[in-house]
């Protein structure tokens, strides 16, 4: 099991952060993971990582297509960056591949 | 107030009678002109392309999201379209879309309840039992009790 946080962000901010956020949640939940996603879309930040989440993190996987706020609070952890559409389109493959690449 | 109270029941109908994405986008903008919920119709749709030129708005499964931010929206609110072959689309998966939910949202708004209950609605999308339902749904007011039971 690992400890998965990340962040969603879109261009408008009103829809694609918000599935995106559903889609890797309903995913790593699937996979028997914890997760916490952070949204920064036209409503502000909700559900904002705290200290404790990103320090108990193993990975953060980043779904933006656009830059995003409060990067430098990830110093030091294990980031992944991807498009937005990659955690909409199959956001089971991203994370069974972070699986694998924190496996080997 | 619930997610129902931003879905404009006076703007769905799931059986456009159109051939393309452009005359899905024009239907139901003509539906939130009507109901008064733009003000300007020509305005609003630029601004939906607007969007739809930064990227694609086809999350996959059949589904669209369109979404206009603009100075002409005066009450913010989704609008639903539905057409049985589907349309060419920009989509994630290359597979046509069939149902259409259009976000209009008023550019002036930010945090306001009726942004966040939309994104309440983008939400659901995720979930593949609310987008079957949606695809099967057959009149506008199983619409809104389908994101009711979310």
């Amino acid at each position: 099991m690992m400890n998965i946080i990340g962040i969603t962000a879109c261009t408008a901010g009103i829809a694609h952060t918000y599935i995106a956020k559903e889609k890797l949640v309903n995913a790593a939940k699937e996979l028997g993971h914890n997760v916490k996603i952070e949204t920064q879309g036209t409503i502000g930040t909700e559900d904002e990582l705290t200290k404790e989440d990103i320090e108990k993190a193993d990975i953060v996987i980043i779904a933006a297509d656009i830059n995003i706020g409060g990067k430098e609070r990830f110093k030091g952890k294990k980031v992944i960056d991807v498009p937005m559409q990659t955690a909409i389109k199959s956001p089971k493959t991203l994370i069974q591949k972070i699986e694998e690449k924190l496996r080997s | 107030m619930d997610v129902t109270d931003v879905i404009n029941l006076n703007a769905i109908d799931l059986y456009l009678q159109v051939d393309d994405k452009k005359g899905a986008i024009e239907v139901l903008s003509e539906l939130l002109f009507k109901d008064g919920s733009i003000r300007c119709k020509e305005e609003f749709i630029n601004d939906v392309y607007l969007r739809e030129a930064q990227g694609m708005t086809g999350i996959g499964d059949f589904i669209a999201i369109p979404h206009g931010k603009s100075d002409s929206v005066v009450k913010t609110c989704i609008a639903v379209g539905r057409v049985d072959k589907g349309i060419a689309w920009e989509t994630i998966d290359d597979k046509p879309v069939k149902l259409i939910i259009l976000f209009a949202v008023d550019n002036k708004s930010k945090n306001n309840l009726h942004v966040k209950l939309m994104a309440k609605v983008a939400g659901a999308l995720a979930n593949k039992t609310i987008c079957e339902a949606l695809l099967e749904a057959e009149e506008a007011k199983d619409v809104l009790s389908i994101f009711k039971q979310n």
